[in-house]
């Protein structure tokens, strides 16, 4: 069968109004619910699995495909607007997209991340029906020594997203490490730092964490001093994305996008450290590198793009191989499963109108997501108005919330809490969130990739330089280590001059 | 003394209204927990009864996923919950007799739990990839008695870990923990992934999870553990191969409450399981997965259990297994 003739028989499959209700009332849901805090969109996947199991296959993983891609989307709404992220992914949305709306320009920054996403989702949509049979044995060649090379290299984004003081990054790093090492050890399977309690054999939940570290800070500072904000109103205005901005951070955009496909087609790192990684390579290569976490529309639009990159990328090991990347792509293949579909090779030859017919439904849901984003923008965005004394209380009932509805479990809202005092006084000491959380989320991931190839090769180190990709992630590591300690020599230098008085330690 | 009678007329008063109660059990939606997420084995098992399950008891069951740490997060909420059976929950293979073998610091024990029923029993298979060019067990074996044979599990003391290496300890390789390497991996894909991209030989699972790879022809089975062979498997049984010990090795769904739930709590749930394992759509989506529905009432469960238990507690013992701290 040549490709026009799938792509004809996948178009008779979904070109029905079932497929593309079910494919909108996914995206629309997902929007929500992304934007709901603590209501992730692995969650509204999972929880709009058991509907799917009555459906057509096609419709029901449309439906869930739909329900994906509207919450990665709908996760950077309140990461703008109240500084919480409504999923994991839009965490690096918060750096740029919360100093923004303080500046009344929320409309701006909602429109910037919807655009930004639509363009990431069509190119990794694009990216998967292309290319998905050359990334699937791409991601193959991904054993834990290339694993551990990549995560390497993507910690030095940490210095990226440091702010003024790499020292004060790096300790925010290290204290990320060593929460992420709670829990039960991957290799030898016995109890770390759980103190006995069973509730913390699982580790921390990173839904708890990060809200805890992004949002509560926020709302314990207004307690603190509540009117620590008079004054400063946060007008919304008619302030809004221009085609100008959407052309000058459109290489940003492109580049994240990719990001996201490359990060999305390896099972297991998952949407978040993408867009950092896609945040902290715009950074390095603006010209405006200063206002980077000050509000800068770019930042924004790049780490929307390397999360949503990652969202039609995730299929490519799912369809191609039948590897789950995430929890997300998971749930999908369970629902591939229960309708007795065997996502792998032989799906393309067997179901081949399955597959043609999802890659329809894939391209439309990026026109659904730009229709049903605008309309959500448009109604989320009074969120911005709201006085703060009225925001807040609703803010932290939502939390609560959230972090209880993920695991039933009354501990996650402590955690959740203990990580809003901590949070509070990292910003109160100027010590920055996101290594944080960037090392909450890599350090594990570097851990066990580590132990396992090490494991593979009878401990010897020689096995982290086994093949290319290796030597190409280390090359990359070294490249940006140097160039890190070369702008710091430089900036200590310039300090020097402008000011004898100041030591340099 | 008035006090005293007042407290005995009180105390049988309760006891009316208690089993009262139950006479009337269930009057409210009932809480299940899954101790896994969703989409994986459980789960699915899980929400494909809980239509025709809902329907028997009469009540909405509210299904709710507490997972983490293997399972033992979830089963912990319900070795401490009020034995009055509105919060039950989805036992499992590794959360409910692998773990408790293997695990010496797990917060509970099998005792802790009452099981009302197993209902599915799904076959494990072992498997590898074409490129490694082993065909057969003996292939296997050969090589894993010369060194550098290695094998992934969704996590230490899940079903996967110990399958291996009660392969291996029946096939003969001798002191299976040194000469076989175990490399973890996070999760059920996490397992299967390693073995398609070479990171380790073989992976022995529930023939479910394979089902897709094998039809694929991205991996190919060497061995099923039930006595019946596998839709869908071309491999020999245990049976086959003469090691019948290995039946014991199969992967499990069932429901268990706190281990006080009264008797005729888990009498209602045997009659409950009767009617939604009969459930024809049920069935065919289980089978079709690579799952048997084989009911069991809550004596024959415990029983089962236990004997799973017993034997994988014996080989963990042999072998020095045992994870304490």
């Amino acid at each position: 069968m040549s490709f026009s003739d799938s792509i004809l028989a996948g178009l008779s499959l979904v070109a029905n109004f079932e497929s593309f209700l079910s494919l909108f009332i996914g995206v629309a849901v997902g929007t929500v619910a992304g934007a709901i805090p603590g209501m992730s969109a692995t969650m509204a996947v999972a929880l709009a699995l058991p509907f799917t199991f009555s459906m057509t296959p096609i419709t029901g993983i449309l439906l869930l495909l739909g329900v994906y891609k509207g919450g990665i989307f709908g996760g950077s709404i309140p990461a703008i607007l109240i500084k919480t992220p409504g999923t994991p992914a839009s965490s690096a949305t918060i750096l740029d997209g919360y100093p923004l709306a303080e500046k009344g320009q929320a409309g701006k920054a909602l429109g910037m991340a919807l655009w930004a996403s639509c363009t990431a989702d069509l190119i990794s949509n694009l990216s998967l029906i292309l290319f998905a049979g050359w990334l699937a044995s791409f991601a193959l060649s991904f054993g834990p020594p290339e694993f551990f090379a990549l995560i390497l290299f993507s910690l030095t984004i940490i210095a990226g997203v440091s702010g003024e003081s790499l020292l004060r990054g790096a300790l925010s790093a290290l204290l990320g490490l060593l929460l992420a090492t709670i829990g039960l050890d991957l290799i030898y399977g016995t109890n770390r730092f759980t103190f006995g309690n069973p509730n913390m054999m699982g580790g921390l939940n990173f839904i708890a964490v990060l809200i805890g570290l992004f949002a509560i800070p926020e709302i314990i500072a207004m307690v603190w001093d509540p009117k620590a904000h008079e004054g400063k109103t946060r007008r919304l205005g008619e302030d809004r994305v221009t085609f100008q901005d959407y052309k000058s951070s459109f290489r940003s955009i492109v580049r994240g996008s990719f990001i996201g496909v490359f990060l999305g087609s390896i099972p297991g790192i998952g949407a978040a450290p993408s867009a950092f990684l896609s945040y902290s390579e715009a950074r390095r290569k603006s010209k405006n590198k200063a206002n980077f976490g000050h509000g800068e529309v770019e930042g924004v639009a790049a780490a929307e793009a390397g999360n949503n990159g990652v969202a039609g990328a995730t299929l490519i090991p799912l369809l191609a191989l039948g590897v789950p990347g995430d929890v997300i792509t998971a749930i999908i293949l369970g629902a591939f499963m229960v309708h007795g579909l065997q996502p792998g090779p032989m799906m393309f030859v067997m179901n081949s109108d399955i597959i043609y017919g999802l890659f329809v439904g894939l391209i439309v849901s990026s026109v659904f997501l730009f229709l049903i984003g605008s309309v959500a923008i448009k109604g989320f965005k009074y969120v911005a108005e709201i006085p703060r004394g009225v925001l807040f209380p609703g803010v932290m009932v939502l939390c609560i919330y959230g972090v209880f509805a993920v695991n039933n479990n009354l501990f996650d809202v402590g955690v959740m809490f203990a990580m809003g005092w901590v949070g509070y006084f990292m910003a109160r000491f100027d010590v920055p969130t996101a290594p944080f959380l960037i090392a909450f989320v890599l350090g594990p991931l570097l851990e066990d990739s580590f132990r396992q190839s090490m494991l593979m090769s009878g401990s010897s180190p020689a096995v982290l330089f086994r093949g290319p990709i290796c030597w190409f992630f280390w090359g990359l590591t070294c490249i940006t280590v140097f160039a890190i300690i070369r702008s710091g020599a430089r900036a200590a230098r310039q300090s020097k001059k402008t000011e004898f008085v100041r030591q340099t330690p | 003394m008035k006090r005293v009678l007042r407290k005995i007329l009180g105390a049988a008063a309760l006891g009316v209204t208690a089993t009262a109660a139950f006479a009337d059990y269930p009057e409210r939606p009932i809480n299940m927990v899954i101790p896994y997420g969703a989409g994986g084995a459980t789960d699915i098992s899980a929400r494909s009864i809980s239509a025709p399950l809902g329907e028997a008891v009469g009540k909405p069951l509210v299904m709710v996923n507490i997972t983490g740490a293997g399972g033992a997060t979830g089963s912990v909420t319900i070795q401490n919950a009020s034995a009055d059976g509105y919060k039950m929950l989805f036992a499992r293979v590794g959360s409910h007799s692998v773990s408790p073998a293997m695990k010496a610091a797990l917060p509970y024990t099998l005792d802790d739990f009452r099981f009302v029923t197993v209902y599915e029993i799904n076959p494990v298979a072992c498997a590898v990839t074409p490129a490694s060019g082993i065909t057969s067990m003996e292939a296997l074996v050969a090589k894993a008695k010369e060194g550098g044979v290695s094998y992934s599990s969704s996590g230490v003391g899940s079903l996967p870990h110990l399958a291996a290496v009660m392969v291996m300890d029946e096939f003969g390789v001798e002191n299976p923990l040194q000469s076989v390497t175990h490399i973890p991996q996070k999760g059920g894909g996490g397992a299967a992934t390693a073995v398609l991209n070479g990171t380790v030989t073989f992976l022995c699972t529930n023939s479910s999870s394979l089902a897709g790879f094998v039809a694929n022809g991205q991996l190919v089975p060497l061995l099923v553990t039930t006595a019946e062979p596998v839709v869908g498997f071309d491999a020999p049984t245990s049976v086959d191969l003469g090691k019948p010990e290995l039946q014991k090795l199969v992967g499990w769904t069932g429901i268990a409450g706190p281990d006080d739930l009264p008797d005729d709590v888990a009498a209602k749930w045997g009659v409950w399981m009767q009617a939604a394992t009969d459930d024809p759509k049920f069935r065919d989506t289980m089978e079709t997965r690579g799952s048997v529905i084989d009911l069991m009432s809550p004596q024959e469960a415990d029983a089962f259990i236990q004997g799973q238990y017993d034997s994988f507690r014996a080989l963990v013992d042999k072998l020095g297994m045992r994870i304490e701290g």
